[in-house]
């Protein structure tokens, strides 16, 4: 599903990441996990297609980054959720509107629509803010709007960037529990994360990157 | 449906950026004033010179012995012949009158007989009036039982075609680099209002949408937005021609009122320049979007 094959990226202050060689299987559950810096977020935005590799391959549900078109990079996101660190919220359109957006972007009917974005603001408990505006919500009610956005039109993979940063510990592990649900529902997962408890609390496959390399692929 | 998507958001991107959408709107009316009242003072003079012009574009000599008969005939003939816009018959009479309104002297007294022939004026449609055309009519006429000679006011002619010419020429050149000019500050205006707009294109674009469906909703704010410019253009225009019909009293030859196809061109000008230029904003934008 996800194959990162020799993978060199390069930024213009140095080298990111290096040779990255790992395959995610359908269904599966897997930390990123490292420092601050290690490249966490930079495997999940090629994953994204958002970036692409100095060197190496990395193939994403059958496309190819070193071949891959405009057109196809739209398709592959709208099977992929993501769940950004900066979460990428439309400042000026309510929450009902970012999490709208995805589905609006594939062409969902307006009934579907809302009945899809009321669901997943109750289960994430952000139902009450869905005419509030971005600014108007906590960073960790962001980050759960963020989530609910990533998963809104069931996505094949769901790729989360440190999703529960700005959460405390009860709202962290709500989230958690949540995200190992659509997991069980059959999404695949990366999760990327600085947070050690976690991966005690709840294990799972784990990639720990230390500057740009991946010294430990702990399968359970 | 995806159209929906499109319709709405080209109609949420209006809102958020009301301001830079109604100065675009402007720059875009104020573009196509500039150009409308271009062309409008172009075919204006070019009129005012063809009135300058005489009032004839040729004379059919007949022959002194022609009877009224043949006369009758001929002027039928003419007048039916395509592309006259005028005929006029001068008798012997009235060019007397005339040679004495001109030179002050009647000619009846210095001969005892009239000499002036009588003659038709004639005067060729605009669409008509090419050389080719007219030679070929003077040929025609030639072959005519009752006709003497065909005078073309060649020479007049020709030298105010010169100067028509050269207007044109000018007039040309100045409302192509007028037009160049507001094209360069209307896409330079649609391109501040897109900038503004940076958040929505990357945050659309990393959710999935394609390079199409970024767009389209642009090229429809695009759209709207000339077509309000054009038609805000079209209608200040109208009124400046009904202030100068009656605040200077000045009926003008050409309206744009008389002209839709005009108006027409107006708003397909502004409705194209304001939707093209969008689209090369965003297409601009997304090439620093992956
Ligand atoms: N746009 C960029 N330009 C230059 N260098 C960058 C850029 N983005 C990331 N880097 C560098 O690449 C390395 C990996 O960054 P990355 O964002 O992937 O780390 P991370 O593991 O996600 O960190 P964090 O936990 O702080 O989010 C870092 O050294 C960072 O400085
Ligand atoms: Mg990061």
């Amino acid at each position: 599903m996800i194959r990162f094959d020799k993978v060199f990226l390069r930024y213009d202050t140095g080298i990111s990441l290096r040779d990255l060689n790992f395959t995610i299987d359908k269904d599966e559950f897997v930390y990123l996990y490292g420092d601050s810096g290690s490249g966490k977020s930079s495997i999940l935005k090629m994953i994204y297609m958002d970036m692409f590799p100095n060197a190496g391959t990395v193939d994403v549900l059958g496309a190819d980054s070193s071949n891959i078109k405009r057109r196809d990079i739209a398709m592959i996101r709208q099977k992929i959720g993501m769940v950004f660190q900066d979460f990428h919220l439309l400042s000026d359109r309510d929450i009902y509107s970012n999490i709208a957006l995805p589905l609006e972007i594939q062409g969902a009917k307006a009934d579907e629509v809302r009945s899809k974005v009321t669901s997943k603001a109750d289960e994430l408990g952000i139902r009450s803010r869905l005419s509030h505006y971005p600014h108007e919500l906590s960073a960790g009610e962001q980050q759960r709007v963020a989530l609910a956005r990533a998963i809104v039109n069931s996505p094949d993979i769901l790729l989360a960037d440190e999703p529960i940063a700005h959460l405390d510990a009860k709202a962290a592990a709500d989230v958690v529990r949540y995200i190992w649900k659509i997991h069980d529902a059959g999404t695949s997962v990366v999760f990327a994360t600085h947070n050690e408890t976690l991966l005690k609390k709840d294990p799972a496959r784990t990639m720990t990157l230390v500057s740009g390399e991946v010294v430990k692929d702990r399968q359970l | 449906m995806k159209l929906s998507y499109i319709i709405r958001e080209g109609i949420i991107g209006i809102k958020r950026s009301r301001m830079p959408f109604m100065i675009s709107v402007f720059s875009v009316t104020i573009a196509l004033l500039i150009v409308g009242l271009g062309v409008l003072a172009v075919d204006n003079s070019l009129q005012f010179i063809g009135e300058f012009q005489a009032d004839y574009d040729l004379e059919i000599f007949l022959e002194n012995e022609a009877t009224t008969f043949e006369k009758t005939e001929l002027a039928a003939i003419v007048k039916d012949y395509p592309g006259i816009f005028r005929m006029d018959y001068l008798s012997k009479e009235d060019a007397a009158a005339l040679y004495n309104a001109e030179f002050g002297e009647d000619v009846l007294s210095l001969l005892d007989d009239n000499p002036l022939p009588s003659s038709f004026r004639i005067t060729f449609e605009d669409d008509h009036r090419s050389a080719d055309y007219i030679l070929t009519f003077i040929q025609n006429m030639n072959e005519l039982d009752g006709v003497d000679e065909v005078i073309f006011k060649k020479d007049l002619f020709n030298r105010v075609q010169g100067i028509m010419q050269l207007v044109y020429t000018v007039a040309t050149i100045t409302l192509f680099l007028i037009i160049l000019s507001t094209v360069f500050l209307t896409a330079n205006n649609l391109r501040l209002m897109i900038l503004a707009r940076y958040e929505f294109i990357e945050t659309v674009r990393l959710l999935g949408a394609s390079d199409f469906l970024v767009k389209a909703p642009f090229f429809l704010e695009g759209g709207i937005l000339g077509f309000l410019g054009a038609s805000l253009s079209v209608l200040l225009i109208i009124l400046a021609e009904y202030g100068i019909k009656y605040y200077v009293h000045l009926d003008l030859p050409v309206k744009i009122i008389d002209h839709p196809e005009v108006i027409l061109g107006l708003i397909l000008f502004g409705v194209s320049l304001s939707s093209l230029g969008v689209l090369k904003a965003v297409r601009k934008m997304l090439r620093f979007v992956a």
